[in-house]
């Protein structure tokens, strides 16, 4: 690609974009806005959240368990799981996510910090909770590919 | 795809060597998450105390984490990144099947569509300004548009170009950059279509 | 630019003309208009695949026709 070497046009070019904002709408139009909505909640927590209800989700669908079958057999209450999965601003009780750790075979105490309910500094955990969230689906049938994901990142879960 | 680019340094008001590449990785993508957003953040709280600066108040958006890895393997899709010292200052996203143009002269034919640009909020001078600091980075969203123009001659659409400005950036698109306003899209929150014609690329890219 | 290999296609004449066409009405050479025609199948496809409907609408949206690929 040609670029234009310019320093004059760089300049000008520079100063136009100064006295602006660039966004655009496409791709933007269709996300939340969370600005508004962050008050207590640290940026990193948003982002273990959605990893904690994906990894719920990928455990559950991967022992082909409903949500009441799975209720049932952690022993906790359904609605409340039903709020764990559709709702990612909503944090769970710690008996729950003991339990669902139990039930799934997963780190509890990691589940917990996932969870929001313990507070750990750990940007190795961001990332690694973001690239599992990227590489897996809420719902239908488990993938090869988010097989392997999941099982990578339960491995770097329970390796911390 | 990776090139050097000049982009400027803020402080020193030099150019300074910077890349532009085509390989973003989910790796860029958590550095956005990771790097930017508390910034975004920060500006924000801060700006949220003025009134007189409301309007400012930029938005972080929560980004849809799932199917990214998949959207890297679609050939429609291109993600561009321009990183300067070792660190990520912008990324842009755009499609190439996703629209087409719509001012009559060019009706139906191909164009490049900017989904998304956005540039670090240190290099905002419109974000730091009010919170007292100065930008890092300046050029960095016009190199970004400026690959993106490139790309549609590449493909051959001739420079074709499109996009849903939001309300803030109308008058980059449509003063700075010379895009033809073509009307609000219902479709798209009333946000404004901006297009250009391989005419108005050509003089964008001349800087005339 | 990524580097490219090189492939022969063999077309009936009926198609070479749609090809034709759709390249003067779209300003784009074949290579260019075949490479769209990939892009879009792609892209359709894979959403497809997750599980997503594709549709046209009739103008008056009185119909909504379920495109299977």
């Amino acid at each position: 690609m040609k670029f234009n070497t310019d320093r004059k046009w760089l300049e000008r070019r520079a100063e136009q974009e100064d006295r602006h904002f660039i966004s655009v709408g496409g791709l933007i139009s269709t996300l939340d806005p969370t600005c508004e909505t962050e008050v207590a909640s640290p940026p990193s927590v948003e982002t273990t959240k959605t990893a904690f209800v994906r990894l719920l989700q990928l455990a559950r669908r991967e022992r082909r368990l409903t949500l009441e079958k799975l209720a049932e057999k952690a022993d906790v209450d359904l609605a409340e799981l039903l709020k764990i999965e559709t709702d990612e601003t909503f944090t769970p009780g710690l008996r729950t996510v003991h339990q669902l750790g139990l039930t799934l075979d997963l780190p509890a105490k990691k589940l917990m910090v996932l969870a929001g309910l313990l507070q750990v500094k750990d940007p190795h955990l961001q990332q690694a909770s973001v690239r599992f969230a990227a590489r897996s689906e809420p719902i239908g049938n488990v993938s090869p590919e988010e097989h392997a994901a999941l099982e990578e990142y339960v491995k770097f879960l329970n390796e911390r | 795809m990776r090139e050097t680019i000049q982009i400027i340094d803020s402080q020193s008001g030099l150019p300074i060597d910077a890349e532009i590449f085509d390989e973003i990785t989910l790796e860029h993508f958590i550095e956005t998450q990771a790097d930017w957003r508390p910034v975004v953040l920060d500006a924000a709280r801060a700006l949220s105390k003025d009134p007189n600066r409301a309007t400012l108040i930029p938005r972080h958006y929560h980004w849809d984490w799932t199917r990214k890895e998949a959207e890297l393997k679609m050939l429609a899709l291109k993600f561009y990144g321009i990183s300067c010292q070792g660190h990520l200052q912008g990324i842009m996203k755009v499609d190439t099947v996703a629209r087409s143009c719509r001012l009559p002269e060019q009706q139906g034919k191909p164009l490049v569509y900017i989904d998304y640009i956005e540039t670090a909020p240190w290099n905002i001078k419109l974000l730091m300004e009010p919170l007292g600091k100065r930008q890092q980075y300046r050029g960095v969203g016009s190199r970004l548009f400026e690959a993106a123009v490139l790309q549609s001659e590449e493909e051959g659409f001739k420079g074709r170009l499109g996009l849903h400005s939001l309300p803030g950036s109308e008058g980059f698109y449509v003063k700075e950059c010379g895009m033809t306003p073509v009307g609000r899209d219902p479709h798209k929150q009333n946000l404004l279509w901006c297009e250009f014609t391989p005419e108005q690329s050509r003089r964008y890219l001349a800087g005339e | 630019m990524n580097p490219k290999r090189t492939m022969t296609l063999n077309l009936t004449d009926q198609e070479m003309v749609v090809l034709e066409e759709l390249s003067v009405q779209k300003d784009l050479s074949k290579t260019a208009l075949l490479r769209q025609a990939l892009r879009l199948y792609q892209m359709v496809d894979a959403r497809i695949s997750r599980g997503e409907k594709l549709f046209f609408e009739d103008p008056d949206k009185q119909k909504a026709e379920l495109m299977v690929l």
